[in-house]
């Protein structure tokens, strides 16, 4: 069996992209297009000439009815959108897996480690250098209160960080 | 392709979910080669009018589907789920029932003879 190269898949990526093809559905139409090319190859036909069967046949025209089609039979029920979040609603059709909607899911999360991160740090190096500056430590001096405030606003954004990127995976392995 | 397309469209559901009753586990083009093949070339389904069924089917929690690394390229197989054999049962059988129907329509029957309750 004949078997395409990466730059010759690429180059049905491309004719994909060129046409107007939904991202959720690219790879498995590039492994449709590169069989249907296969196909060709063994019958002896060369790559060239086996691309333009298949451009022909999958042309602008049926990739645009491929994709109105998808997108009637797919679309969200209104009780769907209206539980979707704005998240749901932009990735809708798009692919998923490719890692920007993952991002969007955990931004909130994110912002709130980094944000009790920045404050913590902040408050420690303020309480440190006040410290250096008059030289003693009492345990019950406003620096002091500052330096404990940091300690645990750190402690809290690691420990979110923990759960969200340490923890969850053990989750999973248990399952 | 085209005379068969409008009676396609319905029956689509049926096929898949029959294909993949028989064949367990089926790739995209998999099972348009197979169409083509067991019909003779009489039904070829077009990968705009497939993908959009498989997707829909998987949605409804009828298929799962496992993706696996090919020659570089990412394969998609489908599979019945539980609730898609059952399905699949049923559409098959609903279906026989409509072209045992059809075929009755489609036969030639004798006319009424209105003459006699005329006279």
């Amino acid at each position: 069996m004949k078997k395409l190269t990466p730059q010759q898949l690429s180059v049905l990526h491309n004719h994909l992209i060129r046409n107007g093809s939904n991202d959720v559905l690219m790879g498995e139409l590039i492994d449709h297009l590169a069989c249907e090319v296969e196909g060709y190859l063994w019958k002896g036909y060369n790559f060239e000439l086996a691309l333009e069967k298949i451009s022909a046949q999958a042309n602008a025209k049926s990739i645009q009815y491929l994709r109105e089609n998808y997108q009637r039979d797919l679309a969200m029920t209104d009780e769907q959108l209206q539980e979707a979040t704005l998240d749901d609603i932009v990735f809708e059709f798009r692919n998923k897996a490719y890692g920007a909607y993952e991002l969007r899911q955990s931004y909130q999360s994110t912002l709130r480690t980094a944000f009790f991160m920045g404050i913590g740090l902040f408050f420690m190096i303020v309480a440190l250098s006040g410290g250096l500056t008059a030289q003693k430590w009492s345990f019950s001096s406003p620096l002091m209160l500052l330096w404990g405030l940091g300690v645990s606003c750190v402690a809290y954004a690691v420990w979110n960080w923990y759960l969200k990127n340490v923890g969850f995976d053990e989750e999973l392995k248990t399952n | 392709m085209e005379p068969s397309n409008e009676f396609l469209r319905g029956t689509l559901k049926t096929i898949v979910l029959k294909l993949l009753h028989e064949r367990g586990r089926m790739y995209g083009y998999e099972i348009t080669q197979d169409v083509k093949e067991r019909t003779n070339g009489e039904i070829t389904l077009t990968f705009g009018a497939l993908y959009p069924v498989l997707h829909k089917l998987e949605q409804e929690g009828l298929l799962v589907t496992q993706s696996e690394e090919a020659d570089g390229r990412l394969r998609k197989y489908y599979s019945l789920t539980p609730i898609g054999t059952a399905t699949a049962h049923q559409k098959v059988s609903d279906f026989e029932r409509f072209v045992e129907a059809m075929q009755i329509l489609l036969s030639p029957c004798e006319p009424p003879k209105l003459s006699v309750s005329m006279a």
